[in-house]
């Protein structure tokens, strides 16, 4: 389905799912930060720039209960979480980027054991996505396969027009019933121009010859020049929309508190270290290693699918300047 | 007892089992025997030999330890831990009747069905002893099943030595010949078993390799001398089987730590034959 909602009509639409009682998620700022955040009004929202996180805590919190607990004499009483609660969302203003993370975030998610946690939210959630129109020098998601119009992941995908307003196309039954509830916002489709796209710089890298350097060198002297800055501060999995590593905590006293399910990252020391002291990854480029082995071979292996979609967020923001474009780009040369 | 609300979704939210005996196999090394308050489960849990679970001691965390019963043992689990962390330090704190979280049974197990009509020789290390029991008991619930049984067992020293009381009752047995060790040094005046490191012990006592499996589990400088030794002996990787351990959190196949090159030892694992082990990326 093809459509046009004007400029008006795309804040009108945020502040009427709004006062429905949906949850409306999109990039707002946030003390300067641009972050995607459950919006009180559509006046909030700030659509130019790529938010500094990416859209997975939409799915995937930084920080979520599994559960509580409570002791009572030699008894313990558990009170689980019931995913029903999760709120009908709209993910609104979502880069192609964070949008083509979620389809790949579902098959670890949902293979074998299902995560409700994940899943339920990706049941109650529909995404509306949004094209680029400005890159900066870290952004490569046209090296990874994908583009600044990529609809990948979006039930919605929008696409700004000249002279204003979004040309719509909908992918997905939810984004039908989306503009199904709200047809009176949408127009018939105009023969507008699109405003040019966003022409991030780095070339097309041809993800089959980094595999297949990947299946070969698992030891390699590349690794300790490739990773030997790195300070396992762990940012890049952070911003990352599709790293997905996890821990799981007590936070609380042995009478009461709660189970969490926290973000971690693979950089870390203490990532994959054994009480009894030992650590298979014991030193910083092997933990490196790691993170490029399961973006571009591991999660190939099992789903067939990269952990990567070239939103360049770890680029901007590592502290040491590990530029994993570039990394994926030179492997791809050897 | 315990009514919880839940829904049936949530893969993280844990069981609820009672202590129902803590048996201290040394003194760090300690058993505890679960009873699930559920008696539905209690009735139904069943699991193979080789699985694992997540235990919690609440307020602390989740740990993740072999089931080290053995699953024609029902009504039960046990499982079994030295105390090196907050989680196992809170689980020693525990007492008879303590309510305790455990998820699981999780991951593959011994293909026991390919072991029917074989020799079985079992060798082990110190505190890698449970991965084992939980299978040599399943073995000797059905003994007929199987041809010959060995079990080579060797710890630092006499005190390091878990389950002891199995130890004596393997020892009477006629079906089955144990031969146990201490590191040299390690045994004191009383001692009635061999001194000498398991490798060593091992190449001096194990049976012919023919229509034999071996299942090793140990701390990786006794699995470094052992396969060499098995190897000398004629047994082939496909006839040697091992767990692997690594730290876990989910047990699931989603936090994503376990992984030993793309292999899971929560999912693909954790018990691998000498030849899938030599075919991983040595980063365990």
């Amino acid at each position: 389905m093809q459509k046009y909602l004007s400029q008006q009509n795309f804040t009108t639409l945020l502040d009427k799912l709004i006062t429905e009682g949906k949850r409306v998620v999109a990039p707002r700022l946030n003390s300067g930060t641009v972050l995607y955040e459950p919006l009180q009004s559509a006046a909030e929202t700030v659509t130019d720039q790529l938010p500094r996180r990416s859209g997975k805590e939409a799915f995937f919190p930084l920080c979520e209960d599994i559960m509580s607990y409570r002791k009572e004499g030699q008894q313990v009483l558990l009170n689980d979480i019931d995913p029903a609660r999760f709120p009908e969302t709209v993910l609104v203003g979502v880069r192609p980027c964070d949008a083509a993370a979620v389809p790949v975030l579902d098959a670890v998610f949902s293979w074998d054991y299902k995560d409700e946690f994940f899943l339920e939210r990706r049941r109650k959630t529909t995404i509306v996505g949004l094209a680029c129109t400005t890159a900066d020098d870290a952004c490569f998601c046209t090296a990874v396969g994908l583009a600044p119009d990529n609809p990948k992941g979006a039930d919605l995908f929008l696409t700004p027009l000249e002279g204003g307003g979004y040309a719509c196309e909908t992918y997905s039954e939810k984004g039908e019933q989306l503009i199904q509830a709200h047809r009176q916002l949408f127009d018939e489709p105009r023969n507008s121009t699109a405003l040019p796209l966003a022409q991030p710089q780095t070339e097309t890298v041809d993800l089959k010859k980094v595999k297949a350097w990947l299946d070969e060198h698992f030891e390699d002297p590349a690794w300790d020049s490739i990773a030997t800055r790195c300070v396992g501060c762990g940012a890049c999995a952070f911003v990352c929309p599709v790293c997905h590593c996890f821990d799981i905590v007590d936070e609380g006293t042995e009478k009461s508190g709660k189970r969490r399910k926290n973000w971690d990252a693979c950089g870390f020391w203490k990532f994959t270290h054994h009480a009894s002291g030992h650590n298979p990854r014991d030193q910083q480029p092997k933990r490196y290693r790691n993170r490029i082995m399961h973006k571009f071979k591991y999660y190939d292996d099992k789903f067939g699918q990269i952990l990567c979609t070239g939103c360049g967020r770890c680029i901007r923001l590592c502290p040491v300047g590990i530029d994993i474009a570039s990394i994926v780009e030179e492997i791809s040369k050897k | 007892m315990c009514s919880n609300s839940t829904t049936g979704s949530n893969i993280y939210l844990p069981h609820l089992a009672t202590v129902e005996e803590i048996i201290d196999e040394t003194p760090d090394v300690r058993t505890l025997r679960l009873v699930f308050q559920d008696e539905q489960l209690r009735n139904s849990f069943s699991f193979r030999a080789g699985q694992f679970a997540e235990y919690s001691a609440f307020g602390a965390g989740e740990s993740t330890f072999c089931i080290a019963s053995s699953p024609t043992r029902t009504g039960y689990i046990e499982c079994c831990f030295r105390s090196v962390g907050r989680v196992t330090e809170a689980l020693r704190r525990l007492e008879v009747g303590d309510s305790m979280g455990v998820r699981g049974p999780y991951g593959n197990s011994f293909p026991i069905e390919q072991f029917f009509g074989k020799n079985l020789v079992f060798v082990a290390g110190g505190i890698a002893l449970p991965p084992l029991r939980t299978l040599i008991w399943n073995c000797l619930d059905l003994r007929e099943k199987f041809a010959d049984i060995t079990i080579v067992y060797g710890a630092r020293s006499e005190a390091d030595l878990v389950y002891k009381r199995e130890l004596q009752e393997w020892q009477q047995r006629s079906d089955v010949r144990l031969v146990k060790t201490v590191d040299p040094g390690g045994n004191g005046p009383e001692w009635d078993g061999k001194v000498g490191f398991v490798p060593t012990i091992l190449e001096e006592t194990a049976p012919a390799a023919e229509n034999t499996i071996a299942l090793v589990c140990g701390p990786p400088i006794m699995i470094k001398f052992t396969l060499p030794v098995l190897e000398k002996l004629g047994f082939t990787d496909e006839q040697v089987y091992t767990t692997l351990e690594n730290r876990m959190k989910c047990g699931l196949g989603k936090c994503g730590r376990c992984n030993v090159g793309n292999v899971y030892v929560c999912k693909d694992g954790p018990v691998f034959t000498a030849a899938q082990v030599k075919a991983m990326p040595a980063e365990f």
